[in-house]
């Protein structure tokens, strides 16, 4: 028996599923403990439904310090075995993770050339689009009166962005968003209708792939002024994007870029209702305070639950001995809410400054390359949301199942 | 350069499961998979079915029967045990072409990653460095 597994698990468990089917308020009694006695514990394995992983267990960081170490030293705590709970073949992990599944310095010289094309003057180029989609969406929202508010509103904006950023015909959004939405849903019920977890990410996977690369041939043979134009003409000290590299970030820009600012959307707007102060105090100064507000959207959402990494060489964290080949999670849905970091970590405030909060990453090499992208939309939505349909009413979110995105699925709605 | 023939390919890429069958920690995995694989491979063309279960693999007609199927270039299979083909990759280019149980396949494919310094050793030790991509 080796020295980790005879290790006890912590009494406090968060591995199993139904854990992750309560509410994040709930979660956090848990993880309140865990952040001041225990900032570091070791749990079973995260339960999931693909490959059941090969190890006797994970250790799971829960306070903002921790996730701030793990994250800034990617030599030690690798993302190329992996980046989520289930142990996805490492092919898996190439082709749908694109520079978030690499190491330095394969990571960097990658997310160079690539954000040579993917900045934010290029995507300040649509800044006028996305404003009139938000007020296109808002318009129909206004028409329809009620119904379901992420399908309605959060759902509309993100992909749509993410398509026209990018440059992609307007005939094969609908499938891409699909399969997009199939790529992280697999552990659903409800997404998977009877097929099995493992097939349904794969077959998504090539889909994305497919449709990415064939997508980045027709813009080297056709340039255009697009996002994709920009990617296949890269070149950065000589460096080009092969196909297969393309092919993977179109699949990363697809998930990463889409419902993660959705559910932002979502429950930030129930957050806005619930605490209508903090609404009151964004209206009497729109412009001065949205950008503070964001953050707080983010902060206060954490749509990105957590993230793996792979210890490396045998490393102390945290006071305990870390073994290479551990798995290390970092729950950034708890470093959100750490009482020694954010005062009163559960107010919804929109004017909380600092606000340190671990939403796009804990602050290493791959903090969030789409944030601002992200900012932009939620700063036009909330803008058409608040002043034009100053009586939306939201319902209860129904959340999706697991760890990894926090997700929701419908949330029913009414304007008058 | 690549295989000469059909005997060379069912040789190696055929040879590889019958020494992954063989292997004490591998091979039990393999047979609890309980999968029967039909591989097409084409140029040099040549079928083998893998049954895992039975743990047996044998060169059979390509209208065979089998639980899951998978059909690529002989060349492709060779880089594939080389751990240089990336599944869902060149599954997008067309390059692997799988259908039936998709689902027991994929759960194949990390055990199969295992057999890569096995296969590479297989090809060293036989002097066919030309075929080491
Ligand atoms: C509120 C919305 C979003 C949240 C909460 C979010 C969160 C995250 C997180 C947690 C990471 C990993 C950070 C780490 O490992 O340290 C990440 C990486 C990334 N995100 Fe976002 N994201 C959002 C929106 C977007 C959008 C809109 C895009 C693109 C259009 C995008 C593109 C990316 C990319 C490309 C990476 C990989 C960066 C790398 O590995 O170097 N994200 N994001």
């Amino acid at each position: 028996m080796s020295g980790a597994s005879m290790r006890p698990f912590d009494e406090l468990d968060v591995s199993p599923l139904e854990f992750w089917s309560t509410t994040m308020e709930e979660r956090d009694k848990t993880f309140s403990v865990l952040r001041r006695e225990r900032p570091l514990s070791w749990h079973r394995p995260m339960q999931g439904g693909l490959l059941a992983p090969d190890i006797d267990g994970v250790w799971v960081a829960t306070s903002h310090e921790l996730i701030a170490e793990v994250s800034k030293k990617p030599e030690i705590y690798s993302s190329a075995q992996g980046i989520n709970m289930e142990d996805l073949s490492e092919d898996i992990v190439e082709a749908a993770s694109s520079m978030l599944g690499t190491d330095p310095p394969k990571h960097g010289s990658l997310r160079k050339v690539i954000s040579s094309a993917f900045t934010p003057k290029r995507v300040s180029l649509i800044q006028e689009q996305i404003e009139g989609q938000a007020a296109r969406i808002v318009d129909d929202l206004l028409k329809e009166k009620e119904g379901d508010f992420v399908k309605l509103v959060s759902k509309r904006l993100p992909m749509w962005t993410v398509f026209e950023m990018l440059g992609l015909e307007e005939e094969l959004r609908e499938e891409t968003a699909l399969h997009a939405e199939e790529l992280v849903s697999w552990n659903d019920d409800d997404v998977a209708a009877g097929r099995q977890p493992m097939e349904l990410l794969n077959g998504a996977l090539v889909s994305l792939l497919t449709i990415g690369m064939e997508f980045a041939g027709r813009r080297r043979a056709e340039p255009k002024s697009d996002l994709m134009t920009a990617l296949v003409q890269a070149e950065v000290d000589g460096r080009k994007l092969t196909d297969d590299e393309i092919g993977s970030f179109f699949v990363l820009l697809s998930v990463a870029g889409n419902d993660t600012t959705r559910n932002t959307t979502t429950i930030a707007a129930r957050a806005l209702q619930d605490f209508p102060v903090q609404r009151a105090l964004l209206m009497e100064d729109f412009d001065g305070r949205i950008g503070g507000a964001i953050e707080e959207f983010v902060r206060w959402t954490s749509p990105v639950m957590s993230f793996r990494r792979t210890v490396t060489e045998d490393t102390v964290l945290g006071g305990h001995d870390l073994l290479k080949g551990d798995w290390v999670v970092m729950l950034y849905t708890s470093g959100n809410r750490d009482e020694s970091v954010f005062v009163d970590p559960w107010k919804f405030d929109i004017t909380r400054s600092p606000n340190p909060h671990q939403g796009f990453g804990g602050g290493g090499p791959h903090f969030c390359m789409g944030n601002f992208v992200a900012k932009m939309q939620l700063r036009a939505i909330f803008d058409q949301l608040l002043h034009r349909a100053p009586n939306l009413r939201v319902g209860d979110p129904d959340f999706l199942t697991g760890s990894f995105v926090r997700s929701v699925k419908s949330m029913p709605c009414t304007v008058d | 350069m690549g295989f000469a023939d059909a005997d060379e390919v069912e040789k190696y890429l055929g040879g590889i499961f019958a020494e992954a069958l063989a292997d004490q920690e591998i091979g039990p995995k393999l047979r609890a998979t309980g999968i029967s694989l039909k591989t097409v491979y084409a140029d040099p063309d040549v079928t083998l079915l893998i049954d895992l279960g039975a743990g047996q693999v044998t060169r059979v007609d390509e209208s065979a029967e089998s639980g899951a199927e998978m059909r690529m270039a002989a060349d492709t299979g060779n880089s594939y045990w080389q751990g240089k083909v990336n599944l869902p990759l060149a599954m997008a280019k067309g390059k692997v072409k799988v259908s039936g149980d998709i689902a027991s396949l994929l759960k194949l494919a990390p055990l199969t990653k295992k057999l890569v310094p096995a296969y590479v050793a297989r090809l060293n030790a036989d002097g066919r460095t030309d075929l080491l991509a």
